[in-house]
């Protein structure tokens, strides 16, 4: 980022000269400086995980979490401010209930996600909020099939056969473009998941981080978003410790 | 006799009076059904339930060793037209809850949908905690409650019955509130007709019934209220609630007497009875 | 000579539409307390069937008496809905006035707030016809009995509910001893006593009541705390 500052950072509601909004791209740095989420859509389903990042050793396990369920078929992934996501997840919920309400029917993922999306932007629009800092990853299986979107600080929401965000965005984006999505089951892709946080976590740099893996599949979890069992979570991470192991050798 | 000319002349049921032959004259003045019984003009918009329209009969419910057997009918009712023949009366609520509902089907299916967002609060929380089937009693109790002190009363009675660390719970819920919880309940009819046949045996058998003895004694008083209650039918379902869970049955039609012209008199009860 | 005359068939537009029993908030599901305060203890019974309003049972297991503090309760008959309702919230406040003041509310003081509570409500009143039972401040038996709307009255002994008609008298003449010409009145009785009189009361009370009967709580309050005893009655 080149001008910072120079006055024109200090409201959403000023572009600097050349076309920036500088609060949004500054939420996109705190994203950046959060742990990684990926996100793999297969033919089956969709699997999340994040690398959670644990601050102190005295945390007890499993708190902090990073992926949330919003309806029974949708759930989410976090990078970035904790507690600014949670007001977007508390958001997601009350939209997938009102959804039903009044429809009848689960939210499709692409409204949910649209409807996420457009609360993100309008706190790009006014002098008196601050941009969310956070992105989020939202999976789920509707009428479409398995769905995968990103919603980032700017109020942007699009779509994806693989995604990620946080510290290791570009690193795990390179090995995503190697997948062949549609070949791949909910089961081949949680390892390859944890394959790709374990490979961009940086051990020397980074504090301890604990894996937090979700899934949704057709056959698999019967279209709920569920937390990855486990017995295949510890299969998954076994998996992804002796690739990399390989890979150092 | 004439018809009273108010009373004809104009749309009932909520629907657009197209000509406006009501409003002209006299502003408000109410419909037969869907009315609020006050005649204030401020009143107009709000309708509330002060008189069930579609309605289902009686449930059942009795505890077994182990367990809850539950039943009702299937039948939902408008006044004395058998409505809907085939409406499920029953509803799973979480893992190991199963309600079964008399009364209004709109209250029903609106008592669904509050249940039902209730359940999926839960899930999206996912710290491990579930509503049990007393705490869904008692949530329904207060719902009831509430609404009737608004004077919108939920027109339902409603059994709930589950099973929570293994052990049976049975309760019922009726629409101003009352609730409590017993061995066996029954709604509506089956109060009255039901109710002494599900004590005899329950008092007959003091170390309690077993799974089949219970699903049977459901169906035979289900098939005694299809004789007598004139707003229930042959077709029900039958629920079993214990530690595993809810399973509830498909439909079922009993075997009951044929009603073809003179073959009642060839079968005797106890020949439907015993199923020959 | 008188005429015979017919009365007039009533005209169409005097007819009202029909109205399909409409909604009653309120039931009477029956029932009967009473309660007799002795010297250092208060000795209350309740039956526990539930009536529908009309002659069915509901329930043969519900009990109408609900401890408030080690050192009172409230027997209430009339509506259970209202009754359930009207014992949530005393439980909520009483907690709350001993998170606030750091300690139990005393049973007069109870009272006092029953009432309060009942007349707060009295244009949608809670259908609910109660006593107050424990013992006071100076450990004394005593007992406030109450009206749907909060009036009360502190009293030696009472009855409420669909039998109370069948036991005042029998209280009237076998505890205060009135109209009999006894040199010395009223005295004290030992509690097993009353105990046992209590129980007659509320079986006298089955005999006649169709609202009235199943199992009785008996409850005994004094020094030592609350004691609850199951006692039966007639099915019928």
């Amino acid at each position: 980022m080149t001008s910072v500052g120079s006055g024109y950072d200090l409201s959403v509601s000023t572009y600097s000269p050349d076309g920036k909004i500088f609060q949004v791209d500054y939420a996109n740095k705190a994203v950046e400086n959060s742990g990684t989420c990926i996100a793999i859509k297969t033919k089956d389903g969709v699997v999340v995980g994040v690398e959670k990042l644990i601050p102190s050793k005295m945390l007890c396990h499993g708190s902090n979490r990073r992926i949330h369920a919003v309806d029974l078929h949708i759930g989410v992934g976090i990078s970035g401010f904790l507690a600014d996501a949670r007001q977007l997840v508390l958001r997601a919920r009350a939209e997938a209930k009102s959804y039903k309400q009044i429809y009848g029917q689960p939210i499709p993922v692409k409204v949910l996600s649209q409807r996420v999306a457009a609360l993100c932007h309008v706190y790009t629009l006014y002098g008196s909020v601050r941009a969310f800092g956070c992105s989020i990853i939202i999976s789920g299986i509707d009428q479409e099939g398995p769905q995968l979107y990103q919603v980032e600080p700017s109020g942007s929401c699009i779509g994806y056969f693989g995604a990620s965000m946080g510290k290791g965005k570009q690193a795990a984006k390179n090995e995503l473009e190697k997948i062949k999505f549609n070949e791949m089951t909910t089961h081949e892709a949680i390892k390859e998941i944890a394959k790709i946080i374990y490979s961009v976590h940086d051990e020397v740099k980074d504090k301890d981080f604990q894996l937090e893996l979700g899934w949704i599949s057709t056959t698999e979890t019967k279209g709920q978003f569920n937390m990855v069992p486990k017995d295949l979570q510890s299969d998954a991470e076994s998996y992804a410790k002796n690739a990399l192991e390989e890979a150092n050798m | 006799m004439s018809f009273n000319q108010d009373y004809i002349s104009h749309p009932v049921f909520g629907q657009v009076d197209y000509f406006n032959k009501k409003n002209h004259q006299q502003p408000n003045q109410h419909t037969p059904y869907y009315s609020v019984h006050n005649h204030h003009q401020t009143d107009a918009g709000k309708q509330k339930t002060l008189d069930p329209i579609v309605t289902g009969s009686s449930v059942i419910a009795i505890k077994y060793n182990g367990g809850i057997v539950m039943g009702t009918d299937m039948l939902c009712s408008y006044g004395s037209l058998a409505r809907f023949n085939s409406v499920q009366r029953q509803k799973q609520v979480g893992t190991h809850t199963v309600i079964g509902v008399s009364g209004e089907l709109s209250d029903f299916q609106s008592l669904s949908n509050t249940l039902d967002d209730l359940t999926t609060d839960d899930f999206c929380i996912d710290d491990g905690s579930k509503l049990s089937s007393q705490e869904i009693w008692n949530y329904i109790a207060r719902l009831f409650y509430n609404s009737r002190n608004k004077g919108n009363p939920l027109w339902n009675t409603v059994v709930v019955a589950g099973n929570q660390n293994g052990k049976s719970f049975l309760g019922k819920v009726d629409l101003v509130g009352t609730c409590y919880q017993d061995d066996f309940i029954a709604t509506g009819y089956g109060a009255h007709i039901a109710l002494p046949l599900l004590r005899k045996e329950y008092d007959d058998n003091p170390n309690g019934l077993s799974q089949d003895q219970a699903v049977k004694l459901i169906q035979d008083c289900l098939r005694v209220l299809f004789y007598r209650d004139a707003r229930s039918s042959k077709r029900i379902q039958v629920s079993v609630v214990d530690s595993n869970g809810v399973k509830i049955s498909d439909p079922i039609e009993l075997d009951t007497y044929n009603w073809h012209s003179g073959e009642a008199a060839v079968r005797t009860f106890q020949q439907v009875a015993l199923g020959k | 000579m008188n005429v015979l005359k017919l009365t007039p068939f009533p005209t169409q537009d005097k007819e009202k539409p029909l109205n399909h029993g409409r909604f009653e908030p309120y039931v009477d599901n029956g029932g009967t307390v009473l309660s007799v305060a002795g010297k250092d203890y208060c000795v209350v019974a309740g039956d526990t069937r539930m009536s529908d309003g009309g002659y069915g049972i509901q329930t043969r297991k519900y009990t109408k008496i609900f401890q408030l503090t080690n050192k009172c309760v409230i027997a209430t008959s009339g509506m259970q809905a209202d009754t359930l309702a009207l014992q949530k919230k005393l439980k909520v406040m009483l907690d709350h006035y001993q998170k606030e003041n750091g300690k139990v509310m005393s049973t007069p003081a109870i009272a006092q707030f029953l009432s309060n509570t009942l007349y707060y409500k009295r244009f949608f009143p809670y259908y609910t016809f109660n006593l107050i039972a424990g013992i006071d401040e100076e450990g004394e038996g005593c007992i406030w009995t109450y009206d749907a709307v909060g009036s009360h009255e502190k009293v030696k002994y009472s009855s409420q509910g669909s039998g109370n008609q069948l036991v005042i008298p029998l209280l009237d003449n076998q505890v205060a001893k009135f109209n009999q010409l006894l040199p010395e009145g009223p005295k004290d009785v030992p509690l097993d006593q009353v105990v046992s009189f209590v129980k007659d009361a509320i079986t006298s009370a089955g005999e006649r009541d169709i609202y009235t009967g199943d199992y009785a709580d008996i409850v005994v309050i004094d020094k030592h705390g609350v004691r609850w005893e199951k006692f039966e009655l007639k099915l019928d």
